[in-house]
């Protein structure tokens, strides 16, 4: 598969957004790369603002319509202005108020029509969490966290079996992710006579696949800074977010 | 039930199919809770926790020092050890925790990041022989006896290794001789 087919594969977030914005004969492909990366983080964030789920797929529905496909957002999104992650985080947010106040105002407007200025000054405080415990930010960087670690996983996938060694990233699936996200994980003692190795064989595989994995997931990293020397700041960023979730 | 690379997800399944417009169903297993049961909650902090070592572990790697492969290793077997060398040479691994260990120790000659991480690995393959053969009084490799007298001997005389895993190499170069 080449990058024109799926240009997610080899372009990093900036790559994809300047491209989605071009209007270049692959501007249609990069978006629905972005919009994929962005989905589930943006939903996380509406969900988690206490919206019923049928609702928060509308209005994630209509994010992406509103934001991404109208350009606002990709026409904001130079790489000075730093992390993908904070602009996203930002303008589903400044969406979700931007929807509370049509809505309050429509609900106020009088019959003839006049807008209630006030609503303007409205600043949809309860969307502006700070961050706390169960917060829509919390939530939001959650996703976009297990995002970047789903994209790594899968190049891991690949680039594994691309050289034959579909062993390692079966240690790996089942070490890692599976004890990650159901919270066991199968021994040495099952996995090896299963996968033809020594258990000792095994553990080593999956250092070098966790290794394999690790920069991945720092080239992903990488991809949604705008200034490589940030990948610090926005690692110790979300690792202080989940800490003590 | 949505899956991400075979694994089943667990809680907040309405969400992950209402959220996985563009195949959210993993996390929807991630972080289902924000609105969900205390079951939800729990995993989702379990996940949220791996993914934090994860990360972590990601972006330390490059400031690991070689013995930061070997320990991975050696705790992978035995979960409880703070390093190799107390592994090896504590006499409280088992003889089939050394089998594992050399057998893990071995391809990481190979397999290891840098060369003091290769050269270290080495080390502790011979030393986990060393082991088994003072300790249970096996001898777990079919290497010669001149290969493996050889290794003993230069695992007792490499300053670079704590006292211990030499004096196992002085003692397993006796045993070898006895075991002959």
């Amino acid at each position: 598969m080449n990058s024109r087919s799926n240009p997610s594969m080899t372009q990093t977030n900036w790559d994809l957004i300047r491209d989605a914005a071009s209007g270049s004969a692959t501007a249609q492909a990069s978006l629905d790369a972005v919009m994929k990366r962005a989905w589930p983080a943006v939903y996380a964030y509406i969900r988690a603002s206490g919206r019923r789920s049928e609702e928060a797929t509308e209005l994630t529905q209509a994010f992406i319509c509103d934001v991404f496909l109208s350009r606002h957002l990709l026409e904001k999104a130079d790489q000075a202005r730093g992390r993908f992650r904070t602009l996203l985080l930002g303008a589903v947010r400044n969406y979700l108020a931007d929807v509370h106040r049509r809505r309050h105002a429509q609900s106020r407007m009088p019959k003839g029509g006049l807008v209630a200025i006030e609503a303007a000054a409205d600043g949809g405080a309860e969307f502006t969490s700070d961050g706390g415990d169960g917060s829509p930010e919390r939530a939001f960087h959650a996703r976009y966290l297990a995002g970047l670690i789903r994209t790594a996983s899968e190049r891991l996938q690949r680039e594994l079996e691309a050289d034959g060694d579909a062993a390692s990233w079966e240690i790996f699936r089942t070490r890692v992710l599976q004890a990650a996200f159901q919270g066991d994980a199968p021994g040495y003692e099952e996995l090896a006579p299963r996968l033809g190795l020594e258990r000792g064989q095994c553990a080593a595989k999956l250092l070098v696949a966790k290794r394999r994995f690790a920069t991945l997931l720092m080239d992903e990293l990488r991809a949604t800074v705008s200034d490589p020397d940030a990948v610090r700041e926005e690692v110790g960023d979300i690792l202080s977010l989940l800490k003590g979730r | 039930m949505m899956e991400f690379f075979g694994l089943p997800l667990h809680g907040g399944d309405a969400d992950a199919q209402a959220g996985g417009g563009f195949e959210g169903g993993f996390e929807g297993g991630f972080d289902g809770g924000a609105a969900g049961s205390g079951a939800e909650d729990k995993s989702g902090s379990h996940a949220a926790q791996s993914l934090g070592d994860t990360l972590r572990w990601a972006f330390e790697l490059d400031e690991s020092p070689a013995i930061a492969g070997a320990t991975f290793l050696t705790r992978e077997i035995i979960p409880a050890a703070r390093d190799p060398f107390e592994a090896i040479a504590g006499g409280v691994a088992t003889l089939a925790q050394l089998e594992d260990l050399k057998g893990a120790y071995k391809m990481l000659r190979t397999t290891g990041a840098t060369a003091p991480e290769r050269s270290l690995a080495a080390r502790l393959y011979a030393a986990t022989i060393a082991a088994a053969l003072v300790r249970h009084g096996a001898l777990i490799t079919r290497q010669s006896p001149f290969a493996l007298a050889k290794a003993f001997e230069e695992l007792s005389a490499d300053r670079e290794m704590p006292e211990r895993i030499r004096e196992l190499g002085m003692m397993a170069l006796d045993a070898l001789a006895k075991h002959r």
